[in-house]
């Protein structure tokens, strides 16, 4: 047997299945949307070779760069609102001493309702007549918001629902690692009189980095394709407000049969996707340091 | 060390056929009976067996439609109805019925079968070169001349032009509709206004409805072809009733000057205030209900509504309450005046991937469905004009709303169709897109009518 280990070709063998499948599902796909992505093809009738021709309308394409903003929001929504308050919810989480479990359930509980189920949820409570937030508003005697019909408002009303549906996942995530951080080092610096604010900021953060850095990082992939909170929410209206780069993609390839531009469209976004985890490695992964306890 | 690694790649290998011949087997059994309609003789059965009838092979025909829900009740009654006699008349078919909301089967659902190849059997279709023609010219439909030769019911049809390509049928509508104004008696004769006859007293209607507090117009804009019905009858008024024709053959310009008044006109409604407050988040069953709450004073809709009003309608409580008027005349309008909008672009197409079975029950579902019988009740049941020749002695209604759409189609001069049915489908996306800019204060009337043009400019470039 030890023989046969180390003859590589047998390690070759063991790979081979996995490369056929990655060549099937990702390498050849790739390289096909790369192909169709230079063609004028509507799905029916064989496709045109068009050069850069859909790269150069997407670069000219006010719709998608507005999209692309949009998902922008996104990513900036999760990491400076988002991320806070999850680091937050867990540090007061962690401290609770009774109930924990119930805490811990109940801000995980969103995560696993279906966004559809969510997007009616949120729908009435934004509703204009009926909705909480109005009623509240209405106490103190102002005007109702159209919170999913005003174009100034549709975004912030889809980001707020976004958080609130996957806070909870990765607020269990970075309680998981709180709670693992040996309790003698929270201690020790107590005993030194360090406060509780100290040792939340000086000591518990530092030491979760790692964590938070993927909480960052699970952030930007999910900003990058979110797409079902949005087509259960507003359908990307009001007029073109809330459009992300996925559902104005499969919109232009299957409503407007354009799947050669709809392809040269997914193939921007997987770029866009590269440099944006590009400065994330620049920005966080680089940066981090092992912790050992 | 070569033995063991012979050994490996034999068991690998082994291993990897067994597990494909599984697959293979289950693929096998679970073959629809419509893909291999022969059936193959068992060897251990008996002589009585064999004696007996052949029994009758299952199929299954996929037929995906639209009528969901209490507002297309009716419809669904009728479409059941026809799918049991069509199975009583070809043995071992068996209708699959798939329902999918309309927007989404139009727009996303069927173009991306289409693209993959597998549309269901039979499925609800638009006309016009942005669906029907398209699908057709890339040879996904089945082609209906024979079937309508062999059943003699081609000459029956009163137009089915949107679902011709090259002469030949691959569509067929399954009614017609009008667009008009529906009204709450009630909210009109509570407020003071009489039946609107011109523009003018319609839109003294409007103000005076919206100074009481009242929605003037109940509007449900989240999906652009509900607004755009209004401005599909709009702008015909102002630039014509040739306009919707002229515009997709190249002859006329959406730039024009009635054409921009038209859209100037329902910016002005919007900035007025006219419209339901946040129509941009609200869907079309949004906007039914808003009306049928007896919170709107008027509803700009299609004709297959009027059933909405039956006193076992889903509008029930405003049974007797509702009216219908065509929109009124515009000052210095083009073109008749009295024009109305009359559709028959959406029916059924059927897939061009069919074996003889299937064929067989499509011409069942044809033949029960495109009748006379159907067409009437669809009218009567349903307020769905008829596409096809029927006995004029029996299009008549005891509905009142019915009664003044009929008389109102009587009294006009000309109609006109929908853009949607001659545009392509990008230059009916732009057009929805503009609509819905324009609501949104995100595009002047002028700044909407050349970005509608500019798309219908490409797409006529590009065919030449």
């Amino acid at each position: 047997m030890n023989k046969t280990l180390r003859n590589p070709y047998v390690y070759l063998l063991f790979v081979l299945p996995t490369l056929g499948l990655y060549g099937l599902f990702f390498v050849y796909p790739v390289l096909q949307s790369v192909f169709y992505g230079l063609t004028n093809w509507d799905g029916l009738t064989p496709a045109k070779y068009t050069g850069l021709d859909n790269f150069v309308k997407a670069f000219n394409d006010e719709d998608f760069w507005i999209s692309v903003k949009n998902n922008m929001y996104f990513i900036l929504f999760s990491l400076f609102v988002q991320v806070p308050l999850i680091i937050l919810f867990s540090l007061l989480i962690s401290g609770v001493k009774r109930l924990q479990g119930f805490y811990k359930t109940t801000v995980f509980l969103p995560s696993i309702l279906s966004t559809s189920i969510i997007g009616i949820l949120w729908g009435f409570m934004y509703h204009p007549s009926i909705g909480l937030f109005n009623n509240f508003l209405g106490w103190f005697g102002l005007e109702p918001i159209y919170w999913l019909s005003d174009t100034k408002w549709a975004m912030l009303s889809i980001l707020v629902t976004n958080a609130w549906q996957w806070m909870g996942f990765y607020i269990v995530l970075v309680l998981a690692a709180i709670l693992a951080i040996p309790k003698e080092i929270n201690e020790a610096a107590e005993i030194d009189g360090a406060t509780g604010f100290q040792r939340a900021y000086r000591i518990t953060t530092p030491l979760i980095m790692p964590v938070i850095s993927v909480v960052v990082m699970l952030s930007i992939a999910g900003a990058m394709r979110v797409v079902d909170i949005v087509l259960v929410m507003t359908n990307g209206g009001p007029a073109g407000a809330t459009e992300v780069m996925a559902s104005y993609m499969v919109n232009k390839a299957l409503r407007y049969g354009q799947y050669g531009y709809g392809t040269a469209l997914s193939i921007m976004i997987f770029v866009i996707a590269l440099l944006l985890t590009a400065i994330y490695q620049i920005v966080f992964a680089r940066r981090q340091e092992r912790i050992e306890y | 060390m070569k033995k063991k690694l012979v050994t490996v790649t034999a068991s690998v290998l082994v291993l990897s056929s067994v597990l494909s011949a599984c697959g293979g087997g289950n693929k096998e059994n679970n073959a629809s009976p419509s893909a291999s309609p022969a059936a193959s003789p068992s060897t251990s059965a008996s002589p009585s067996e064999a004696a007996s009838p052949a029994p009758v092979e299952r199929f299954d025909v996929s037929l995906r439609h639209i009528q969901i829900g209490e507002l297309q009740k009716f419809r669904k009654a009728i479409l059941d109805e026809v799918v049991q006699k069509a199975e009583a008349e070809v043995p071992g078919a068996n209708f699959e019925m798939d329902a999918v909301e309309d927007s989404f089967n139009r727009w996303t659902k069927l173009p991306a079968e289409m693209a993959a190849g597998n549309p269901p059997k039979i499925f609800d279709l638009f006309g016009g070169p942005g669906d029907g023609q398209k699908f057709a010219r890339a040879n996904k439909l089945l082609d209906l001349t024979p079937i309508l030769d062999e059943l003699g019911i081609k000459e029956q049809f009163t137009d089915y032009s949107t679902f011709v390509v090259d002469g030949k049928v691959y569509g067929l509508p399954i009614g017609a509709g009008s667009e008009g104004w529906f009204y709450n008696k009630e909210i009109l004769d509570a407020n003071g206004i009489a039946i609107p006859k011109t523009l003018d007293e319609l839109e003294a209607a409007f103000e005076t409805l919206k100074g009481k507090g009242i929605t003037p117009i109940a509007m449900g804009s989240q999906a652009a072809w509900v607004p755009f019905m209004l401005l599909n009858t709009l702008i015909p008024r102002y630039a014509g009733e040739d306009i919707q024709a002229g515009v997709a053959n190249g002859s006329r310009k959406m730039t024009e000057p009635e054409v921009v008044a038209a859209l100037a006109k329902y910016k002005e409604w919007v900035d007025k205030g006219y419209f339901t407050k946040g129509e941009l988040g609200i869907d079309y069953t949004g906007q039914t209900n808003e009306f049928v709450a007896g919170k709107a004073g008027f509803l700009f809709d299609g004709t297959w509504r009027v059933s909405t009003f039956n006193a076992d309608g889903v509008g029930g409580a405003l049974n007797g309450k509702v009216g219908y008027i065509a929109m009124p005349a515009v000052p210095g309008g083009k073109g008749d005046q009295s024009a109305v909008n009359y559709n028959q672009n959406n029916g059924y197409g059927f897939s061009a991937d069919v074996n003889d079975n299937e064929k067989a029950a499509i011409k069942a579902f044809i033949k029960h469905l495109y009748t006379e019988e159907y067409q009437v009740r669809g009218f009567q049941e349903d307020g769905v004009l008829p596409s096809m020749k029927v006995d004029a002695s029996k299009l008549t209604s005891d509905n009142p709303i019915m009664q003044q759409v009929l008389a109102t189609n009587a009294a006009a001069g000309k109609v006109f169709p929908h853009f949607d049915s001659l545009v392509p489908g990008t230059v009916n996306g732009e057009f929805e897109k503009q609509i819905q800019n324009l609501i949104a204060g995100k595009a002047t009337p002028e700044k909407a009518a050349e970005e509608i043009q500019k798309a219908m400019d490409a797409e006529l470039a590009a065919l030449k």
